[in-house]
């Protein structure tokens, strides 16, 4: 919860498990094979969090961007899939909230860096866990007793 | 990031103690089978390795969750592995999974969690009420984050203070956890005096 993670090494897999309310937030170059995966807990930081909150979504989108840029990654060329968001417990008003208030939290960052949403499963209420294949640019998302199922087929482009 | 002294977890393992002793009564009346409470660990971990603390975030599960409202808010979250489930069930004599099933395990839920609510309102002189529960059956991960996520506030830190109620000869058990919004541990350490 609250990591950032990235890669452009072939063959590596970001994964965010088990993700409820949570958005797991994938960001790739898919030519260059770079790729970075942000697991947001929370719509926004109210603006006093520590350096470093990056389970907040207005800290950790700008962070994951700068991060793949670092790695070789384009910006133009960036491009999102999201997954999560769900409102695990249908009772619970609140929890409701948190999982679309990510979401949309997260879709307005994105819209702000002017990066497409390319992919999403989102909403809900199942759990779901999210892996992004470096360098193969494959994304797949799974749902608690069911199989991976690709959000972005990939394809074999070898990192430059 | 936040740090607490032996002492202090020791305090709040004491009441998680208390509070388990309180809920296992509770269930055993429910059951008419005796329970056993296991010694309760106290966790302060920062929130990414909270959830793998717990277990495979992958694993299946069911999550019984209830608000606690007053001066200290913060959740009660039951879990139960889908052999716990079957058992439980099987004891109360409906059929795991169906909706009578989802139905029992939820009032299982309320009765240990307010039970035990209520028995750390009164070791720390609160004024503590229970919410009506709630229950999902999914991965363990997407269940106690999303709890995390909703009481975690701006804190970094979960604390986790993790008991298991254990059904005698039946080998079935429940553990839960309690987690407290940011600033509620303080507040218990300062009313426990340590």
């Amino acid at each position: 919860m609250g990591e950032l993670a990235t890669s452009a090494v072939a063959g590596d897999v970001l994964v965010s498990l088990g993700l409820g309310s949570c958005i797991g937030l994938a960001l790739l170059d898919r030519r260059l094979g770079v790729a970075g995966l942000a697991h947001v807990v929370l719509p926004s930081s109210g603006g006093n969090a520590p350096l470093g909150s990056w389970k907040f979504a207005d800290y950790a989108v700008p962070e994951l961007v700068d991060r793949v840029v670092k790695l070789g990654a384009r910006r133009p060329m960036l491009e999102a899939v999201l997954v999560g968001g769900a409102s695990m417990f249908a009772v619970s008003k609140s929890s409701l909230e948190v999982g679309q208030r990510n979401e949309a939290a997260v879709r307005e960052l994105l819209r702000e860096q002017h990066i497409n949403v390319i992919a999403k499963e989102t909403g809900g209420s199942r759990g779901r866990t999210i892996r992004v294949y470096v360098g193969s640019n494959k994304v797949t998302v799974k749902e608690a007793g069911g199989t991976e199922k690709p959000l972005i087929a990939g394809a074999s482009v070898v990192a430059a | 990031m936040t740090r607490y002294t032996d002492t202090q977890l020791d305090a709040l393992r004491e009441l998680a103690n208390i509070g388990s002793g309180t809920a296992s009564t509770a269930l055993s009346g429910m059951l008419g089978k005796s329970v056993d409470i296991s010694v309760p660990n106290a966790f302060v971990l920062p929130m990414a390795e909270a959830v793998g603390s717990i277990g495979d975030p992958e694993s299946d599960s069911t999550g019984v969750v209830l608000g606690i409202v007053g001066e200290m808010p913060g959740s009660v979250l039951l879990l139960f592995t889908p052999k716990d489930a079957e058992l439980m069930c099987g004891l109360l004599g409906v059929e795991a999974g169906s909706e009578y099933g989802i139905s029992a395990l939820m009032e299982i839920g309320n009765i240990v969690g307010a039970s035990y609510i209520n028995a750390l309102g009164q070791m720390i002189g609160m004024e503590l009420e229970p919410t009506p529960p709630a229950a999902a059956t999914d991965m363990l991960g997407a269940i106690v984050q999303s709890v995390l996520a909703e009481r975690a506030g701006a804190g970094d830190v979960a604390l986790l203070l993790d008991s298991d109620l254990v059904v005698e000869g039946e080998d079935c058990s429940v553990s839960f956890l309690l987690v407290p919004d940011q600033g509620g541990v303080e507040q218990m350490l300062e009313r426990l005096g340590v």
